[in-house]
């Protein structure tokens, strides 16, 4: 009986916890309407956020390109297709790697970072104290984040694309002895703009899901130090699983 | 400002934390709220200070049903400072958010009324000690010159000095602006003296109110047990 009451319990937390979220995504919309989103005050945090997130984004664009010229050419030249590496290079980073990757690591870097930001200034009380100071807490902690994320991610994307490709290029061309005229012909020639659209797409939605599920498990954190450890673990781990799922659905929009 | 509370309740969920609670917070006067960990002291507050909606009954400010919040200057607990931003700019948070530059006089003359050296204008909270914290939090709360301040434990955390120190810098303050004043604390010290009045909260209910100076003197079971847990709580420390 207490079994059966358990799952009874976990269900009905599930269903209250999505219907938090989506409360808390409506009121997103109410608010972004209302024009005060403290940009201003929060650009020196987006800067430093942009800027740091830089280069670990590099590193996975890069690291992937290469590893994805070495792999597939393991595979085609079982089957003397070499010559289309270029394109699955290209296509597999700008349609599907380039977007996922970039929204596991901005989950990791950025996500973590919101959740665990704003879960302190709850335990803190600086939450509190906004309300006081008669600031819309929502639009001073949501609304700027979730906008500039959901707009950054379609150029980390592009920077990874763009690194990722040049990755590819050096392997092909230095290692496994490409023509690199040859090369870049090959990627240019074969992508086209809806492959990349795609990807920026998803990269869209997958910066809206990293700040909206950060800030949301930042502003219901449990009180105290236990509470901002797992406020930043649900946000990393709920995005994530997040963009992988969302990932297949777009996917499907685009195939 | 006077503020008259009646037959007001709030739940949350199951939970009654205030039942029927009747009282009134005098005009310029420091009124104190007194209860043990739970008995709803912070809500009865936050209700006041309108930042959660009550369930039943009223508050009435100067027989109003509604102030504009910009009327209130809260102390929080621990200070509650934003840390991303300068004590200046904490300080000044309401023009600081609005664009408004020029502060630093207003800042600069908080700074002074709190005691604190004008050198900690562009530090980082995380760059001064406990105590300056909680000066900088009520420079912070007086800044817009509000009618009522609310004082949420304001010498938790502090060594006997500084919770002197702060004690007094909060009648002097009160007293200077002529604000009404509302503290929540469990130091009885503190509450014999910067307060004028009090209201023993018990289990959601007000189980008895009174001048400060007759504080030690009620006969009131649940506020005598509470003062002598108090009492032994302090010579234990």
């Amino acid at each position: 009986m207490q079994f059966i009451e358990s799952i009874g319990n976990t269900a009905l937390n599930i269903i209250r916890a999505i219907g938090k979220l989506v409360l808390f995504i409506y009121l997103f919309f109410q608010f972004i309407f209302k024009p005060r989103f403290y940009f201003k005050h929060n650009s020196k945090y987006f800067f430093e956020i942009f800027i740091s997130s830089i280069p670990i984004i590099a590193l996975t664009g890069i690291f992937s390109g290469m590893v994805l010229a070495l792999q597939s050419y393991t595979g085609f030249s079982r089957f003397s297709a070499e010559s289309a590496i270029p394109n699955i290079v290209v296509l597999t980073l700008t349609r599907e790697l380039g977007p996922v990757l970039t929204g596991l690591m901005i989950s990791a870097r950025v996500g973590s970072a919101i959740a665990a930001e704003i879960a302190t200034m709850r335990v803190t009380e600086q939450i509190d104290a906004l309300k006081t100071l008669n600031t819309n807490y929502f639009n001073y902690l949501v609304t700027p984040r979730v906008l500039s994320l959901t707009l950054a991610m379609p150029i980390f994307v592009t920077i990874v694309d763009f690194i990722g490709v040049m990755g590819g290029y050096v392997v092909s061309v230095y290692r496994l002895g490409f023509n690199e005229n040859m090369y870049l012909i090959n990627t240019i020639d074969f992508l086209s703009f809806s492959d990349y659209f795609s990807g920026v797409i998803k990269a869209t939605v997958f910066g809206f899901i990293i700040s909206i599920i950060s800030c949301y498990n930042g502003l219901y954190s449990e009180k105290g130090a236990f509470g901002v450890g797992s406020a930043t673990t649900n946000a990393v781990v709920l995005s994530s699983i997040l963009i992988l799922v969302f990932n297949y659905f777009l996917t499907e929009i685009f195939f | 400002m006077e503020i008259k509370i009646e037959k007001l309740s709030k739940k949350f969920g199951d939970n009654h934390v205030l039942k029927d609670i009747n009282l009134v917070i005098e005009k310029n006067k420091s009124t104190i709220i007194l209860g043990k960990s739970g008995c709803g002291k912070s809500v009865l507050l936050k209700l006041i200070y309108q930042l959660i909606e009550n369930d039943e009954g009223s508050i009435l400010y100067d027989k109003k049903s509604f102030v504009n919040i910009d009327k209130f200057g809260m102390l929080f607990q621990y200070g509650a400072l934003f840390d991303s931003l300068t004590i200046a700019e904490n300080i000044a948070f309401i023009d600081f958010i609005d664009s408004r530059k020029n502060y630093r006089n207003k800042v600069i003359n908080s700074l002074k009324e709190v005691g604190l050296s004008t050198d900690i204008y562009n530090k980082y909270p995380s760059e001064i000690s406990g105590g300056m914290k909680k000066r900088v939090a009520l420079a912070r709360a007086i800044y817009k010159n509000p009618k009522v301040i609310f004082l949420d434990e304001p010498t938790t955390g502090l060594d006997p000095i500084n919770s002197d120190m702060i004690n007094e810098l909060i009648i002097r303050i009160i007293r200077k602006k002529k604000m009404t004043a509302v503290t929540i604390t469990h130091d009885i010290q503190s509450a014999l003296k910067t307060g004028d009045n009090y209201h023993f909260l018990n289990e959601g209910i007000v189980e008895d109110s009174g001048t400060c100076k007759n504080l030690l003197k009620s006969k009131n079971k649940r506020l005598n047990d509470f003062l002598l847990g108090v009492k032994k709580l302090q010579k234990n420390k």
